[in-house]
């Protein structure tokens, strides 16, 4: 099947419309009008809306406490910290009423806290991976404890948000976590890079002083190319043949715009932050071999004795399942579970199915361990 | 005419979903590891390092022009403004930390009420 011509450089082509009723090619127009707006749109969407305090600020970094909707006595006593990766912006946890993440956990009577990364600016161009760990994140624990007036907390991290929680809670073996929650958690970079990401980074491709040195902070827009470019058919194409698929079904487009909003709204990558994770984490794979250092400290894994839920997602193309699970055998937990969910990186959290799939999985195992 | 009608969708559009969506089932796949391949890998890269080196150059040579234009007009290079940035984060970790010590020693001061 060839693909039919539809422009002729003054408009529609004749051709392609040869045969269609006046009417017909006016839905058609409309429709197609309809389907650009809903792209415009989706870069203004409101997103982020599940009431809350902002309780801590460092730098660019915010800790937001979300108000609870359930009376004191069916609240849980132990918060649960979100921290999400360091590309991209957090409120995919919190995608719009009805679709958000921390909604669903707050009516739960969970005690939600996030923490906001904010957008690096070039005087954060020297923060390492580790200074996130050990300066923000350290920080926003202590902030957590404080607040809620808990002696412990659960953490939930996704992404790279679940490396820098894995160094933490390695780093810090006296820290108050009860539960840790890995959520597609890129950890172990010893399998082929061939077909991710780390393929690019390799040594011989990518020269990573090269490029702090020329954009200073990694620009958000080629992570997410380079993202986009591993699926390239679905995403440069496929994502708005859904689009147009989807008119007139309010909810689908209404899911769609606030996820594009997510994927279209990036963030630098601090350039320090950047080196460190490509050289350290991906091509020298130490944290998992037990050779990464912080702090002039050994990280070592078998540091974490918290309770832990291991989520990854069966179709995940930026991380693979690999990537995700061989900590399982490395760390000390006792109480430790590994749950594959047939999902992608992004739908797991973020699709209409998460709420019926990943979100109750998460209350189901975190109810118990947070009395 | 009749046909023809009965074959040719409402949409004048519909023929490029489906268009896709047969591409989709025999190319995606091949479009994917297309891209995922060393050539592809080693190609882009060359791209990339291409543009590495023209912007660091670019930027190094405006950094160097706007540096000495700021210090003859006795302004604060960036450099200077970073370097000053960098501080201040770093006295509001400091602050930061002595809210928690005095949130510890007010605590104990409670309990000893």
């Amino acid at each position: 099947m060839s693909l039919p011509s539809i422009m002729d450089g003054s408009g529609l082509d004749p051709e392609f419309l040869k045969g269609y009723t006046p009417e017909q090619i006016a839905t058609a127009q409309a429709r197609y009008a309809e389907g650009v707006k809903v792209v415009v749109d989706s870069l203004k969407v409101p997103v982020g809306l599940t009431p809350k305090d902002l309780v801590w600020t460092l730098n660019k970094a915010k800790l937001y406490r979300y108000k609870p909707t359930q009376p004191p006595e069916a609240r849980h006593p132990i918060p649960l910290l979100l921290v999400y990766a360091l590309i991209n912006k957090p409120f995919i946890f919190d995608l719009a009423p009805g679709r958000s993440f921390i909604e669903y956990m707050v009516d739960q009577g969970f005690d939600m806290y996030l923490l906001d990364w904010g957008i690096p600016g070039p005087e954060d161009q020297s923060i390492t991976f580790d200074d996130y760990v050990t300066e923000y994140l350290s920080r926003a624990v202590r902030k957590v404890v404080r607040v809620s007036g808990a002696d412990e907390l659960s953490m939930l991290g996704y992404c790279l948000g679940a490396t820098l929680a894995t160094v933490y809670v390695a780093h810090y073996p006296a820290a108050p976590i009860r539960n840790l929650i890995l959520l597609t958690a890129p950890l172990d970079f010893s399998s082929s890079p061939e077909g991710s990401m780390a393929m690019w980074l390799e040594e011989e491709r990518l020269d990573v002083d090269r490029m702090i040195g020329a954009f200073g902070n990694v620009p958000g827009e080629l992570i997410r190319f380079w993202a986009k470019l591993l699926k390239p058919a679905e995403n440069f194409v496929g994502a708005y043949v859904g689009v147009w698929k989807s008119l007139g079904d309010e909810q689908a487009i209404r899911s769609w715009q606030a996820i594009n909003r997510w994927v279209e709204d990036v963030i630098p990558f601090a350039g320090s932050a950047f080196r460190q994770f490509v050289v350290d984490y991906v091509r020298d794979n130490r944290l998992i071999q037990g050779q990464h250092k912080v702090q002039g400290q050994r990280v070592d894994l078998s540091n974490i004795r918290a309770a832990l839920l291991n989520i990854v997602a069966q179709y995940d193309h930026l991380v693979a399942p690999a990537q995700a699970t061989s900590i399982m055998d490395l760390i000390s937990s006792v109480d430790k579970e590994l749950r594959v969910i047939p999902s992608t990186h992004v739908g797991i959290m973020a699709s209409g199915r998460a709420r019926y799939k990943l979100w109750p999985e998460v209350v189901e195992w975190l109810t118990p361990r947070s009395m | 005419m009749a046909d023809e009608d009965e074959k040719q969708p409402s949409d004048p559009f519909a023929q490029m979903v489906q268009f896709y969506d047969d591409w989709t089932k025999t190319w995606a796949g091949a479009a994917s590891e297309m891209v995922s391949s060393k050539s592809f890998a080693d190609s882009m890269a060359q791209q990339l390092e291409s543009t590495l080196s023209t912007t660091q150059l670019m930027r190094r040579q405006m950094a160097e022009i706007m540096e000495q234009s700021l210090q003859q007009m006795s302004l604060p290079t960036r450099k200077q403004v970073l370097s000053l940035a960098e501080r201040m984060t770093n006295i509001e970790m400091r602050l930061d930390d002595m809210e928690a010590k005095l949130d510890k020693v007010l605590d104990l001061l409670k309990k000893d009420e």
